[in-house]
């Protein structure tokens, strides 16, 4: 140590003092109470050593780190005893049949695991061709509605069925008047149900046909809307009656209307349409004329006048002009024509029921024998009953089956009225409008878990039965009337058998085999009682004559229409149908007022819509009562005329009736008033109608309109309208060209001519080589390619442009089907829509290059100008999904071959191998792949629209397709999960596949079979032949691409 | 024991007359250490032509061959695909598609072959120490190296005949 | 040792030594930091911080964030990434075609020129990684055995193409750019007296000392680099332009795309190079090194390139006509009179008749002038890009599915980051990096400077 010096603490230690010494003995001045602490007997039980200490923290370290990462398990409960009928990963179908007072359809529910996920038409026995429509096939969303009722309530309390019987039974045996209003009833059990009840039973439909039936009674003695048998009239007359999508029972019209259009029989059924705004049934007429609402009447009451070879006066030349042509082909196909008109008022319906007399239609294309037994609403009984509640008469109201509170016309009169009963009970499932007004809500099952038994016509008896354990503490509306009612068997399901089998006791609930064949098939014969109509009897038509030629139209009539996805307004909550664009706006998400071009030029409003051009908002006012809604322009629609659409606007003082009924913002949020309710999609329609002679006019002859100065969003998922003469996308001739050259082979046909190519060749042999040598575009390859013939299957698809009506089935169909992504309307607005299949509507313009030159129009303005639709458009309808294509263009752009073709000449997705560089959809032709842009299941963006969401909308989802992750690109796949099952069971079987055995969602839901699917190597199969039709055409085909889905040329009859 | 002398000229032509006055005396020059390369010392003190070309063309081929029967394998030999319809039977017939990632691949491997192959040469390598003479060397000034060892003269004689030429400063040391 | 034309302007003005080479380069590396380049880099680092914050979003949420929709799958990524390539040009054609036609001139740009060329490219690269729908599995294009089986990549695809053809040019670029920095860390190193930066400097420069044999070989080095630099300079563009030439989207579907494209690509690179350098030059007192005469050369590179760029379009517009292809002639009518004749006419105007002003001496020879041109290009070529991407996908075949695009906040937010990065990066770049080539600058010392001319002439 180089530091010999040495310090000292103090003088102490210098002199070393005692005191020091001690000091210095011990390190620190205070005992540290070591001892103590050991003595502690606690710690000697303890065996945690330092050791251990530490492994614990290492251990609870690691553990902590790897729940980290860990990914959520997701329990899955095997069966205990599994029932017999179901294995898991296999459909199984059930017939049903669908009613909800408008819409009547034989379905097929496919259940997976006990749950309905699909629902589709019964066409092996259902009526007809026993074919669905959007609002049906979305249906089975509605089960899954976590907005419905669980259970019964009081005064929005919830309560116990026990309290609800003794009170209801107190009120229905009690002193004053019960009623119960309902919807048109077509179950003869429900029927006795209420008769049980022993209390007056009104009836009323939300969209009213009375009128009709009125005058089927005066004319013919039968009180009751006739069958219509669309597959026998060659000649349509329809006066604002939207039978392919509203009008009375349209899902049984479409398929057979669609029989007769077809050309290949060499005859072409021939539609006019006289019509306000365009309805979808408009665009699909050979001859569209525009009226006003107001002349619907004139317009019957011409045409009855052009039949008797008078002239019609008082009408526009040109739709004088188109009374005189249907007119004149309604003579020349007597028996084989139908004249319909929409309009519910008795002057207008009694002049069609003489037409259809005078040309001999009764018996043939429309009969009373074995009339409708929907739609026997009776406006005038409703009104006296709103009259009576509102002074008091009625003691007990039971509303069943449908919301007047919403949908009546005076709606305001009945809630008075309904504040004024004692005691109101409501049946509806979810807590709309009437059931939030009334004492007492019994929530009635959903259909798909329901007993019941149905018959739309005398004759035939259609079953209703459960397809799931009812999900809520619901209760059949029918159970709750026989334990209202002092019968002594309250047990609906015996009830309903005893029907049929008076000593049903239920041991004998499986063994009776007529009602298990009349269950499996979902249908069963009824006892059939047809009635005997006057069909000779001369029809007085002189006083509905004087009375239509008296009505005065104002400077802007309005019209109210029912949309094909909206319904009367019971589909409000269902983001799938909400989503399903409306086949002749393709507007999604809303409701809007259609106007005339030229109507809201001179109003100066902004006609184009897009992401952000906005529809400007309008205020209609009628009578007092007003709407404010968008403006949105509408080709077709007659100048002075608006349309407004039924069926929205449900859910005004924030009823919760459904997250899906209201509006949403740029962040999926509830939008919501000042007043903090949220705001409802569109406005309520009904209250803006008319009344005539006790009947409700789903018109109005004098509105007045005015600009606001406001925008509004409207989300369009098409915002262009024409073709652009593009004719190898679109062809279409009329009915007359196309027989003039009927014979000719494929390709050659003035109106499907194959496209060919200019070649540096000689090859039409003239010695020179000129503009004149072309090839089929056929002749053109780069590469030798992977053979397509006679390699086993190619699946394929051919598509009817001509019967095609735009209905959007398929569109519903296929977004059930394939799980696919509900977006909300901020997503659609950006065009960012997720459906596999779409369909194109064009409408036809005036103006075309050639015009162009003849006129001396320079080609810039005149594509200008071909981007406006004529006034009065013609309209195709052209479903579009991804074309398969043997050569597809997205298939080589994919850098990770997540695309490619499968041996059965698919363009399959692999989803788990795709990167998302949208190259493939930028690189397709038909812009049919879809992009998933955001966590659709997860993202709080959707949390309001996408059903995958809540764990009960979840149960919707179909469990053989995978629901897309975020980033990836998805197409239609041509519904591969059903190929597979198919060739699954054809192995099974031992057998070929059968054509037809295997069909997609979209083909499958087709209302007129204008979709087919099937095997285009297989020689016999259908989509084969038609392929090989001169109809058939590939869209774009001088691309090169060859896909396998084939068009068929559009044939008009006009 | 050797000398080795380190004669600095303040310019590159000065050392490039002195050069070849040394070696016309017959004096070997070891090694030249310049800021810039000296256009035409190369043959003065007998360095010959780098052979660094060679071997990039060598790596470009290596590169080739790779790529194209890379893309043979994965495209045409172990999983064909039905990609667009586009043939995948035989080389030839996809060879249109191969080519710009076998043009890329064989200058990928060019490039970088070469600046490899450069760097290990001269023994330049990240965190190797500078072996100039004298730090100026990469500013203005040039250095030639001259030893006694590599030379039949005497370290006397060598000198004077440093000392004629037009240099800069001269530096002497002895290494044992 | 070569000698050239007395009448030609010199190269390096100012009666420079050797010395004062090293001195003017190396001086600004040694002393402290000026004032000006703080503010740029914090500035410049904050629009990175805010860009950076905008990719992170779009990752974390989803490409929904930006305007695209189904009809409109590429718009500002993609025009960005081609726009970036596209800078990222100039610098190895400046290098490596000049050197092979021995144009002396670019000595004193090609080092800075070829620093841009790389932060441009990285910048570039950004845009394919981050526009991809999932990005975290990005490594699927590059062709590894992996789990799941013998899934390889599809080599038909010229997006993959792209990915070999970017990955080569960057890395490429990157040594050819660094092999020659090491001769010039070497002259740092050796005038550091710092101990740290010595350190440092000291590795970077691999222990060069400029032996006779090593610059032997540096010389045969750079010539076969720039000889294979300069196909790949062609091919990079090239290829980036197949990614639409080879699709069927009418307005991509177009053979002239790979020689229209690289011209645009050397018009914007040298654009950029411009804007660069005449700020770098004023900053780092350069101007005895970067004058006039450099700018001027750049400029009539600039009239060359952007005048082929010009008849380019023409030709587009003629074909369309005359393919007699409805589809193809449609794309182009709605170019110049569509929703979106606004991006076409500015990019008309910005590359067709800006650089046309060229033509007379005076703006060519003008600072202001070139500044203010060379912004406008850039802009002009930016809106190239974007009218053939988005005004070609926004109203292609079916009519049904004609869309729209509209920019989000977040498009935006990236494409200003990315500004933001490369220039940082840039400015990290002049502060610490040699921005001159000195070895080069100092064999051209003889024969273009000024002093030594003036000997001659005497």
């Amino acid at each position: 140590m180089a530091n010999n010096k040495k310090y000292w603490s103090g003088l102490d230690e210098l002199d070393g003092t005692e005191a020091f010494k001690e000091i210095q003995a011990k390190e620190f001045q205070e005992q540290i109470p070591v001892d103590q602490f050991l003595a502690d007997e606690r710690h000697s039980s303890t065996t945690t050593g330092r050791r251990d200490f530490l492994k614990f923290m290492g251990f609870s370290l690691t553990a902590a780190t790897l729940a980290a990462c860990e990914t959520p398990v997701i329990k899955s409960i095997p069966y205990t005893n599994k029932p017999a009928e179901i294995t898991p990963g296999v459909a199984n179908y059930y017939a049903s049949t669908y009613y909800d007072g408008m819409d009547y359809s034989n379905v097929l529910v496919k259940t997976r695991e006990g749950r309905p996920i699909f629902i589709k038409g019964n066409t092996s026995t259902g009526i007809g061709a026993g074919k669905v429509n959007s609002r049906v096939i979305g249906s089975v969303m509605s089960l899954y509605d976590k907005a419905r009722l669980d259970g019964p309530t009081q005064n929005g309390n919830s309560t116990t069925w026990d309290d609800l019987d003794n009170a209801m039974s107190a009120a229905v045996s009690g002193t004053g008047r019960t009623v119960v209003l309902s919807n048109t009833i077509v179950s003869p059990s429900t029927v006795k149900a209420i008769e049980a009840l022993g209390a007056e039973h009104v009836q009323y439909d939300a969209i009213s046909y009375s009128a009709l039936r009125m005058a089927q009674a005066d004319a013919f003695g039968v009180n009751a809307v006739p069958s219509y048998h669309f597959s026998k009239a060659e000649v349509i007359v329809s006066i604002a009656a939207d039978f392919l999508n509203s009008w009375l029972s349209s899902t049984l019209y479409a398929p057979d209307y669609a029989l007769l259009r077809g050309p290949e029989r060499g005859k072409q059924s021939k539609h006019f349409q006289f019509e306000s705004a365009m309805t979808m049934t408009g665009t699909n007429a050979d001859v569209r004329t525009m009226i006003k609402p107001s002349e619907e009447g004139k317009v019957a009451a011409g045409l009855l006048a052009a039949l008797k070879g008078a002239t019609v006066s008082n009408l526009d030349a040109g739709v004088i002009k188109s009374i005189n042509a249907a007119a004149k082909s309604l003579n020349s196909s007597k028996g084989k024509s139908l004249v319909v008109a929409g309009s519910n008022d008795l002057a207008t319906q009694t002049i069609v029921a003489a037409i259809n007399q005078q040309l001999g239609n009764y018996g043939s294309t429309l009969d009373l024998e074995r009339p409708s037994m929907a739609y026997r609403g009776d406006d005038a009984s409703v009104s006296d009953l709103v009259k009576d509640m509102n002074s008091g008469k009625i003691s007990t109201l039971i509303t069943y089956g449908c919301n007047p509170s919403y949908d009546l016309p005076n709606a305001d009169a009945f809630n008075t009225g309904l504040a004024k009963v004692k005691t109101s009970v409501c049946m509806n499932g979810v807590a709309d409008e009437t059931a939030v007004r009334s004492t007492f809500v019994a929530p009635d099952h959903h259909y798909l878990e329901s007993w019941n038994d149905l018959s739309l016509n005398s004759g035939r008896i259609d079953l209703v039965q459960p397809t799931i354990e009812p999900i809520f503490n619901t209760r059949a509306a029918q159970e709750s009337f026989l334990n209202w009612s002092s019968s002594e068997n309250s047990d609906w399901y015996t009830f309903l058998r005893r029907q049929y089998n008076a000593s049903y006791t239920s041991d004998a609930m499986y063994s009776d085999s007529d009602w298990n064949s009349a269950i499996h098939d979902g249908t069963m014969t009824g006892n059939d009682s047809p009635e005997s109509p006057e069909y000779t009897a001369a029809i007085d038509t002189t006083q509905a004559e004087r009375k239509v030629a008296s009505v005065k139209g104002g400077a802007f009539e309005l019209v109210t229409y029912v949309k094909a996805t909206a319904g009367s307004g019971n589909h409000a909550a269902n983001p799938i149908l909400q989503e399903t664009p409306d086949p002749v706006s393709k507007v999604t998400w809303d409701n809007y007022v259609t106007m005339s071009k030229s109507d809201m030029d001179s109003m100066g409003l902004n006609t184009y819509i897009a992401q952000e051009d906005m529809g400007s908002v309008v205020k209609v006012t009628v009578n007092g009562k007003s709407v404010e809604l968008p403006a949105f322009m509408q080709p077709g629609q007659k100048p002075g005329t608006l349309g407004i659409a039924l069926g929205y606007g449900r859910g005004s003082n924030g009823e919760n009736i459904g997250q899906a009924a209201f509006q949403t913002g740029e962040q999926g949020e509830h939008l919501t008033h000042a007043s903090g309710l949220p705001m409802p999609i569109g406005a309520n329609a009904y209250p803006l109608t008319s009344t005539s002679e006790g009947y409700t006019i789903y018109a109005n002859y004098d509105v007045s309109i005015e600009a606001t100065g406001a925008e509004y969003p409207l989300a369009c998922t098409q915002i262009h309208n024409t073709y652009m003469g593009r004719e190898s996308v679109v062809k279409e001739t009329s009915f007359d060209s196309y027989l003039a050259e009927a014979g000719k082979k494929k390709g050659e046909a003035s109106w499907n001519k194959a496209h060919r190519l200019n070649v540096h060749e000689d090859t039409n042999h003239d010695g020179v080589i000129d503009a004149r040598d072309k090839k089929n575009t056929s002749a053109f390859d780069l590469w030798h390619s992977h053979p397509v013939e006679e390699v086993g299957h190619r699946w394929g698809m051919t598509i009817d442009l001509t019967t095609c009506t735009g209905c959007s089935a398929c569109v519903t169909a296929c977004n059930i089907e394939n799980n696919v992504s509900v977006v909300g309307k901020d997503e659609v607005l950006r065009h960012r829509d997720m459906h596999w299949i779409r369909i194109d509507r064009y409408y036809a313009s005036d103006f075309s290059l050639e015009k162009g030159d003849e006129e001396g129009v320079g080609v810039i303005d005149s594509y200008g100008r071909m981007e406006d639709p004529s006034e009065n458009p013609q309209t195709v309808h052209m479903p579009m999904m991804c074309q398969h294509c043997n050569h597809a263009p997205c298939e080589t752009v994919c850098p990770v071959a997540a695309t490619t073709h499968s041996n059965e000449g698919l363009n399959q997705m692999t989803y788990n191998r795709c990167i998302g560089t949208r190259y493939c959809a930028n690189n397709c032709p038909y812009k049919v792949r879809r992009f998933n842009w955001f966590n659709y299941k997860g993202y709080k963006k959707f949390e309001h629209v996408n059903p995958a969401h809540d764990s009960l909308a979840r149960l919707i989802l179909n469990p053989d397709v995978t629901v897309r992750a975020r980033g990836v690109m998805e197409k239609c796949s041509m519904c591969v999960q059903r190929i597979q099952s198919g060739k699954l069971d054809a192995k099974k079987s031992g057998t070929p596949i059968l054509d037809g055995q295997i069909e997609t969602a979209c083909a499958e839901s087709c209302p007129s079979n204008a979709i087919k699917f099937g095997d285009l190597n297989d020689s016999g199969s259908e989509v084969r032949t038609i392929s090989e039709n001169n109809r058939a055409y590939h869209a774009l085909e001088e691309i090169g691409v060859k896909p396998n889905v084939f068009y068929m040329t559009k044939v008009r009859n006009s | 024991m050797k000398k080795v002398f380190h004669v600095m000229y303040d310019d590159d032509e000065k050392l490039l007359v002195a050069a070849r006055e040394l070696v016309g005396k017959g004096i070997h020059v070891n090694e030249v250490f310049s800021p810039f390369p000296i256009h035409g010392i190369d043959p003065v003190i007998g360095i010959k032509r780098t052979r660094l070309a060679i071997t990039s063309f060598m790596y470009a081929m290596t590169g080739l061959t790779i790529a194209v029967s890379f893309m043979w394998y994965t495209m045409i030999s172990d999983w064909p695909m039905n990609i667009g319809g586009k043939p995948s039977f035989s080389l030839l017939e996809n060879l249109p598609a191969f080519i710009p990632v076998t043009f890329e691949f064989s200058v990928l491997c060019a490039a970088h072959g070469m600046v490899i192959t450069y760097l290990l040469r001269n023994g330049t390598l990240p965190g190797m120490p500078a072996t100039n003479p004298d730090p100026r060397t990469t500013d203005n000034m040039f250095v030639m190296e001259i030893t006694t060892d590599s030379n039949s003269m005497n370290a006397e004689e060598l000198e004077t005949a440093i000392k004629n030429t037009a240099l800069f400063e001269l530096s002497i040391k002895e290494i044992k | 040792m070569q000698r050239e034309s007395a009448i030609r302007e010199p190269l390096i003005l100012g009666h420079k030594t050797y010395k004062d080479i090293t001195d003017d380069v190396v001086g600004p590396i040694m002393g402290p930091a000026p004032l000006g380049w703080k503010i740029m880099i914090t500035i410049s680092s904050i629009i990175a911080i805010y860009g950076i914050g905008s990719i992170l979003y779009l990752i974390g949420t989803g490409v929904g964030v930006w305007g695209l929709n189904k009809t409109v799958g590429w718009a500002w990524d993609i025009t960005n990434f081609v726009w970036w390539v596209g800078i990222g040009h100039a610098g190895t054609l400046i290098s490596a075609v000049l050197l092979l036609f021995r144009q002396k001139w670019r000595m004193a740009i090609n080092r800075s020129a070829e620093a841009m060329t790389i932060f441009a490219v990285i910048m570039a690269a950004v845009f394919p990684g981050i526009h991809m729908g999932r990005i975290w599995l990005a490594y699927y294009v590059f062709p590894l055995p992996n789990q799941f089986g013998s899934i390889w990549v599809n080599f038909n695809s010229p997006l993959l193409w792209d990915v070999f053809a970017i990955s080569t040019y960057f890395s490429v670029s990157l040594v050819f750019w660094y092999v020659g920095l090491i001769p010039d860390f070497a002259t740092i190193r050796d005038r550091m007296v710092k101990p740290l930066p010595k350190k440092i400097y000291g590795i970077l420069s691999f222990g060069w000392s400029g032996r006779a044999k090593h610059w032997n070989r540096f010389e045969e080095l750079s010539l076969v680099l720039a000889g294979i630099a300069t196909p790949l300079v062609f091919s990079v563009h090239s290829i980036v332009s197949m990614d639409f030439a080879t699709s069927v989207v009418p307005g991509w579907h177009t053979t002239i795309f790979p020689p229209y494209f690289v011209s645009g690509a050397v018009f914007s690179g040298f654009a950029m190079v411009q804007t660069l350098l005449l700020v770098m030059r004023k900053a780092y007192k350069l101007e005895d090194y970067i004058h006039i005469k450099h700018v001027e050369y750049m400029n009539i590179v600039m009239i060359v390139t952007g005048s082929i760029v010009g008849v380019a379009y023409l030709t587009e517009l003629f074909i369309s006509w005359y393919s007699g292809v409805e589809y193809e002639s449609y794309a182009f009518i709605n170019r110049f009179s569509g929703p979106y004749s606004i991006a076409y006419w500015t990019m008309m105007t910005c590359n067709v008749i800006s650089p046309q002003l060229f033509w007379f001496k005076k703006i060519r020879r003008s600072f202001v002038a070139t500044f203010i041109i060379s912004i406008v290009v850039n802009i002009g070529m930016w809106f190239e890009r974007y009218v053939i991407i988005v005004t070609s996908l926004h109203r292609d075949y079916l009519p049904s599915s004609w869309g729209e695009f509209i920019p989000t906040a977040t498009d935006v937010g990236i494409f200003i980051g990315t500004l933001g990065i490369f220039l940082t990066l840039f400015l990290t770049f002049t502060r610490f990096f040699p921005v001159l080539a000195l070895n080069e600058l100092k064999t051209i010392l003889k024969s273009s400077g000024e002093s030594y001319r003036n000997k001659q002439v005497k």
